[in-house]
C-alpha cells in the first residue's frame, strides 16, 4: 500500500472531436500528493478518469507499481476515488457505504461479515466518524459525509488514491480545516494521491507537487514553491497566486525596454528578435515607497482593504492597472498619487509570441530602472 | 489486458443483439398488419405473411372496403372521430389552462381541497360515471350525439388537463409572474402574455395527450354513441370482427386506419407524447 | 384591490368546475344511489350487489362457484390474475430494459420510440393485435408453439378457455411495457453519475450496479410504475371488448366488461352502477397510494 509509483506516458484522450487530453506525460513517486491543477476543461479531470479506469486513453499508457493497467478494468487497478459530490448512496447507511467496496468483492477476497466490520471500524475510527454509522447521508453535514466518503476511500486499502475536487461543495471555513487533516492523513498513510482542483491556493497548500494543466496539456511540473517562483509560461505565472501577477506590455527598441511607466536598460543580444516583451511583477514584490527610491509612478484607482492586507489598484499610464499588495496600513484613496518600488530581483519576463518565460533575461533585470 | 476490454466488447455486442432483436419482436405486429391488410387472403392462410410479397399481388382493396362499404362505413367514423376528439381537445384545455393557472399563481380558499379533488377525479374508473349521465343525457335529449360525448370527454379532459399544467406551470420561475404584478399587469395579462406562451410544450403536449385519448376511446363511445352516421373510428373498428369468421384484410386495413391518426400524431409530436408520460415518473 | 383578487379565481375556475360537476361528480354520486336502488322493491336494498356478486352466469360472474384449474375464474379472479402477471412482468423487464438502454444500448432513442407504440395506438387495436398475434392461421405465436410440439398452444389462443386470459395478459405487456420504461429511463436521468463511477472504481459488477444502486435509487418511479399498472389492469375494457368480447365461454371476462354487459346487453342499469362501484372499490387502495406518493 505504501509508496506506488504511477506513470502516465503519451496519454491522449479524445471526446467526439474534442482533445481533452494530448500526450500527457507524467511520473508520480510513491507516497506523493500531486496535485492536477488548472482551469475547467483543461483535462485534469479526465486525466484522473484514465488512471481510475473511468476512461481508456485513445493513445498512451498507464502504469500503476509499473505494471501496466491502461485497458484494466477500475476495480482492478487497486485504486480508490473520491467524488466531487461524494457519490454516498442515500439508501445505505454510513456504515453500508463504507462497507460497500468490500461487500462487493466479498466473495473474491474471501471477506467474512466480521472482516468486513472490522475493516469498517477501523476506518471509521481513523476518521472519527464512529458515532456515525448508522446515519443516513441526509443526516450528515457535508463535512461528515466527506469523512465517510474519505473512510470508503480507504476501506479497500488502495494503492493510489484519485480525488476529483473532494473540497469544493464544503464551506469556506470546514474546507480549510479539512484540507490540513486531510494532507496529514495522506502524510501518516503514505498512499499516493493525485488531487484534481481549480483553486490554486489549495494546490498550494496540499501539494509535494503540482501539474498545471492548460488545454488538455501539462504546462508545468513543480514544488509549490517552484511553480510560484519560478513560473516557465505565463499561464502558470498568472494562475498562480492571488491577486495574479500583474503583466505589462512593453515595446523593444535598441537596449531600451519601453513600458508603460517605466523604462528599463537592458544588453542588446538579450533582446534579440524581439518586438515586444511582456513583464511581470507580484502584488506582493511592489512596495509603496518615497519618490526617491521609487521605479515607477502612478494614481490611485481604488484601494480593497481586506483586513490583514491591502490591495491597491494602480493606474501606472493611461490604460495600464496594475495591483499592488501590501500588509502596511494605507491612507490612501482615489485621486492620490503613489510611488512604486519593484523587487526586480523577483520579476519574470515572458515572450509574447509563445507566452514562455525567458529565463535569461531575469538577472539582468537586476540592473537599473528609471521612470 | 486487452482481453478484459474483449470481454467488455462481447458483453455490449450482446446486449445490444439482444436489446435490438426484442425491439425488432415489438415491432412484429405492425408489421403484420400492414402485410396482412395488402396481401392476398388467401396467400396469407396458404404461405403466411412473414416474406417479402410479390408487389404486384398488393393492393388497397381491403383499405378501400374497409372506408367506403356502406356496411363498414369507416369514413363516417373517421370523420366522427376527428370531430369528437378535435372538439374534446380544444374546450377541455383552455378551461384547463385557467383552471391551472388558478391554481398556480392564486391564493383561494378550498385551494388544497379542489385541487385534490382533482386528483381523485383522475384515478376513478371511467365506469363510474355512465349510469347517471345516460338517464340524464335521455332526459336532455344529448343521448347519442356528438355534442354528448363531447361534453363528456371534456370533463374528464379537463380534470387531468389542469393537473398536467399546473406541473408544468411550476417550472416557470415564479419571478417572472411577481415581476409582471409589480408592474400593475392583471392576471389576464399575466396569463396571456407570460404564463401561456412560456408553457407552449407544455400546452402541446397536453393537447397530444387528450386527443390521442379520446381518439382511442371505446367504452364511451360505446356506451353514448349507437346510430352509424355518429359512431366514432373505433366502434366501427370493432364491428369489422365477425362473430364465427374473421376476414383479416379487411381488420388490419380497419386497424392502419384506426390507428393512422395517433401514430401521425406521435412521429409529429414524438418528444411531448414521451415527456408528458415521462413526468409522471421524476419527482416534481 | 382586495375585491378584484376575489373575482378573479371564480373566473378562471368557473368553466372548468361547472363542467367536472356535471359531468363527474354528480354522476359518480348518482351512480351509488342507483346502485342500491332496488328495481323490485322500488326503493333502497343491497339486492343489486348480492345479485351482482353472487351471479354465476360465467358472462357475468364476479367469483366462479369452485374454482377449476383453468378459467373461467370469474371476471375479479381474472383482473386479479391479470395483476398479479402483468405488473411483475412489465416492472422487471421495464427496470432492466430502462438499465441496459441508458447504459450499454446503441440508439436507445429508436427502441424507446418503438416500445412507445404500445401505449399510442387505441387499445382496441390492441386488443386487435392481440387476436391476430394468437391466431392459428395468421399469428405468430401458435407457429411459434407448433414445433415445440405442444398441442394446445399451436391453436388460436384466444378461443380456448384455459388460455385466452394468459394470450390477453401477454399481449397487454407488448402494450404497457413502453410506458414502464419510459417512466423509468426518465427517473434514471436523476441518478448522479458519480453513483455509478464510484461503484465501478469499487469493482462492482454490472448485476451490483443494477440491483444494489440503480434500483434502490429508483424506488419512487417503481411505486408509480406499479401503482399506474395495477390501476390499468383493474379497469382494463378496450383490450378485452376488441378480442375476445369475454369468451370463450366468459374465461376472459373483466370487472369493467361485466358492467357494460349489464349496461348494454341486459339493460339493468342498476345492477350495472352496483359494479360500477364495486370496481371502484378495489381501485381506492391504490388510489390513495397515489394520492400518498403525491404528497410527498
Amino acid at each position: 500500500m505504501r509508496g506506488t509509483p504511477v506513470k502516465l506516458e503519451g496519454v491522449t484522450k479524445r471526446f467526439r472531436n474534442v482533445v481533452a487530453v494530448c500526450n500527457l506525460k507524467l511520473e508520480i513517486s510513491g507516497g506523493e500528493l500531486l496535485v492536477l491543477l488548472g482551469p475547467s476543461g483543461c483535462g485534469k479531470t479526465t486525466t484522473l478518469r484514465v488512471v481510475a479506469g473511468l476512461e481508456i486513453p485513445d493513445e498512451g499508457r498507464v502504469y500503476i507499481d509499473n505494471t501496466d493497467v491502461t485497458y484494466l478494468e477500475p476495480g482492478e487497478r487497486g485504486v480508490a476515488m473520491v467524488f466531487q459530490d461524494y457519490a454516498l448512496y442515500p439508501h445505505m447507511t454510513a456504515f453500508d457505504n463504507i462497507a460497500f467496496p468490500l461487500k462487493v468483492r466479498a466473495k473474491r477476497l474471501r471477506l467474512s461479515k466480521r472482516d468486513i466490520e472490522e475493516r469498517v471500524l477501523r476506518v471509521a475510527k481513523m476518521l472519527g466518524i464512529e458515532s456515525l454509522l448508522d446515519r443516513k447521508p441526509t443526516q450528515l453535514s457535508g463535512g461528515q459525509q466527506q469523512r465517510v466518503a474519505l473512510a470508503r476511500a480507504l476501506v479497500t486499502e488502495p494503492r493510489v488514491w484519485l480525488m476529483d475536487e473532494p473540497l469544493s461543495n464544503l464551506d469556506a471555513l470546514i474546507r480549510l480545516q479539512v484540507r490540513a487533516e486531510l494532507k496529514k492523513l495522506q502524510k501518516d498513510l503514505g498512499i499516493t494521491t493525485i488531487y484534481v482542483t481549480h483553486d490554486q491556493v489549495e494546490a498550494l497548500s496540499l501539494a509535494d507537487r503540482v501539474a498545471v494543466m492548460n488545454a488538455g496539456r501539462i504546462v508545468q511540473v513543480g514544488t509549490p514553491r517552484e511553480v510560484y517562483e519560478n513560473p516557465q509560461h505565463i499561464f502558470v505565472a498568472t494562475f498562480i497566486g492571488a491577486p495574479p501577477m500583474n503583466i505589462v506590455k512593453c515595446k523593444v527598441s535598441n537596449n531600451l525596454i519601453e513600458c508603460p511607466g517605466f523604462v528599463k536598460r537592458i544588453p542588446g543580444e538579450k533582446l534579440q528578435g524581439l518586438n515586444t516583451i511582456h513583464i511581470g511583477i507580484r502584488p506582493e514584490h511592489i512596495e509603496l515607497t518615497r519618490r526617491e527610491e521609487s521605479d515607477i509612478e502612478g494614481v490611485v484607482y481604488v484601494v480593497e482593504p481586506l483586513g490583514a492586507e491591502y490591495i491597491i489598484n494602480v493606474l501606472i499610464d493611461k490604460d495600464t492597472l496594475i495591483k499592488v499588495k501590501t500588509i502596511r496600513e494605507v491612507q490612501l484613496s482615489t485621486g492620490d498619487k503613489v510611488y512604486l518600488r519593484v523587487d526586480w530581483k523577483k520579476a519574470v519576463a515572458f515572450d509574447p509570441a509563445t507566452g514562455q518565460t525567458l529565463a535569461d533575461l531575469l538577472p539582468t533585470l537586476k540592473g537599473e530602472g528609471s521612470r | 489486458m486487452i482481453k478484459t476490454t474483449t470481454k467488455k466488447l462481447i458483453k455490449t455486442i450482446l446486449i445490444n443483439a439482444v436489446i435490438w432483436a426484442l425491439a425488432l419482436l415489438w415491432v412484429l405486429p405492425f408489421i403484420g398488419l400492414a402485410l396482412v391488410s395488402l396481401m392476398p387472403y388467401r396467400g396469407v392462410i396458404v404461405r403466411g405473411w412473414l416474406r417479402l410479397p410479390s408487389l404486384d399481388s398488393l393492393s388497397f382493396k381491403n383499405f378501400i372496403e374497409a372506408l367506403a362499404n356502406p356496411l363498414y362505413d369507416m369514413a363516417t367514423g373517421y370523420r366522427n372521430s376527428v370531430i369528437v376528439a378535435s372538439a374534446s381537445t380544444i374546450l377541455p384545455l383552455i378551461s384547463a389552462a385557467l383552471a391551472a393557472y388558478a391554481f398556480t399563481y392564486l391564493d383561494f380558499r378550498l385551494k388544497a381541497m379542489l385541487f385534490g379533488l382533482i386528483i381523485v377525479i383522475m384515478m376513478v374508473p371511467q365506469q363510474l360515471v355512465v349510469v347517471p349521465l345516460f338517464f340524464l343525457y335521455n332526459y336532455l335529449r344529448l343521448y347519442n350525439t356528438i355534442p354528448g360525448i363531447v361534453l363528456l370527454h371534456s370533463a374528464w379532459g379537463v380534470a387531468w388537463s389542469t393537473f398536467f399544467l399546473r406541473n408544468y406551470f411550476k417550472f416557470i420561475p415564479k419571478s417572472l409572474v411577481d415581476a409582471a404584478r409589480v408592474f400593475g399587469a392583471s392576471d389576464f395579462q399575466i396569463f396571456r402574455k407570460i404564463v401561456m406562451p412560456l408553457s407552449i410544450p407544455g400546452i402541446i403536449a397536453a393537447t397530444v395527450l387528450q386527443f390521442t385519448w379520446v381518439w382511442n376511446d371505446l367504452f364511451y363511445a360505446l356506451t353514448f354513441l349507437v346510430s352509424k352516421e355518429n359512431q366514432v373510428l373505433t366502434q366501427k373498428l370493432v364491428m369489422l370482427k365477425g362473430e364465427y369468421h374473421i376476414d383479416w384484410g379487411l381488420l388490419t386495413a380497419g386497424s392502419i386506419i384506426t390507428m393512422s391518426m395517433p401514430l401521425i400524431l406521435y412521429i409529429a409530436f414524438n418528444k411531448y407524447f414521451m415527456r408528458g408520460v415521462a413526468g409522471w415518473g421524476v419527482r416534481r | 384591490m382586495k375585491l378584484g383578487k376575489k373575482v378573479k379565481p371564480i373566473t378562471f375556475l368557473l368553466l372548468p368546475f361547472t363542467l367536472i360537476s356535471i359531468f363527474v361528480l354528480y354522476p359518480i354520486v348518482a351512480t351509488v344511489f342507483y346502485s342500491f336502488y332496488d328495481k323490485g322493491l322500488g326503493s333502497f336494498s343491497l339486492r343489486n350487489y348480492i345479485d351482482v356478486v353472487f351471479a354465476t352466469s360465467p358472462l357475468n360472474m364476479l367469483i366462479a362457484r369452485t374454482l377449476h384449474s383453468s378459467p373461467p375464474w370469474g371476471a375479479l379472479i381474472h383482473n386479479l390474475v391479470w395483476v398479479a402477471l402483468h405488473v411483475p412482468l412489465v416492472t422487471f423487464l421495464g427496470l432492466i430494459l430502462a438499465f441496459l438502454l441508458k447504459y450499454y444500448v446503441k440508439g436507445s432513442i429508436v427502441i424507446k420510440a418503438v416500445l412507445f407504440l404500445g401505449i399510442v395506438i387505441p387499445p382496441a387495436v390492441g386488443g386487435l393485435v392481440i387476436r391476430f398475434m394468437f391466431d392459428e392461421i395468421v399469428g405468430i405465436f401458435p407457429r411459434l408453439f407448433s414445433y415445440t410440439g405442444i398441442e394446445l398452444l399451436s391453436k388460436t389462443w384466444t378461443s380456448y378457455p384455459q388460455i385466452a386470459l394468459f394470450a390477453l395478459i401477454l399481449g397487454s405487456v407488448w402494450i404497457w411495457l413502453g410506458f414502464a420504461v419510459t417512466v423509468f429511463s426518465a427517473a434514471l436521468e436523476t441518478v448522479p453519475k458519480s453513483h455509478i463511477d464510484a461503484a465501478r472504481v469499487f469493482g462492482a459488477s454490472m448485476w451490483h450496479i443494477f440491483s444494489k444502486i440503480v434500483v434502490p435509487e429508483l424506488k419512487p418511479a417503481i411505486t408509480i410504475v406499479v401503482v399506474m399498472t395495477v390501476l390499468w389492469d383493474l379497469k382494463i375494457f378496450d383490450v378485452v371488448y376488441a378480442s375476445t368480447g369475454g369468451g370463450p365461454g366468459g374465461s376472459t371476462t373483466v370487472l369493467a366488461l361485466v358492467m357494460y354487459n349489464y349496461f348494454a346487453r341486459a339493460l339493468d342499469y342498476y345492477k350495472s352502477a352496483a359494479v360500477a362501484v364495486i370496481l371502484t372499490l378495489i381501485t381506492v387502495p391504490f388510489i390513495v397510494l397515489v394520492l400518498r406518493w403525491l404528497k410527498e
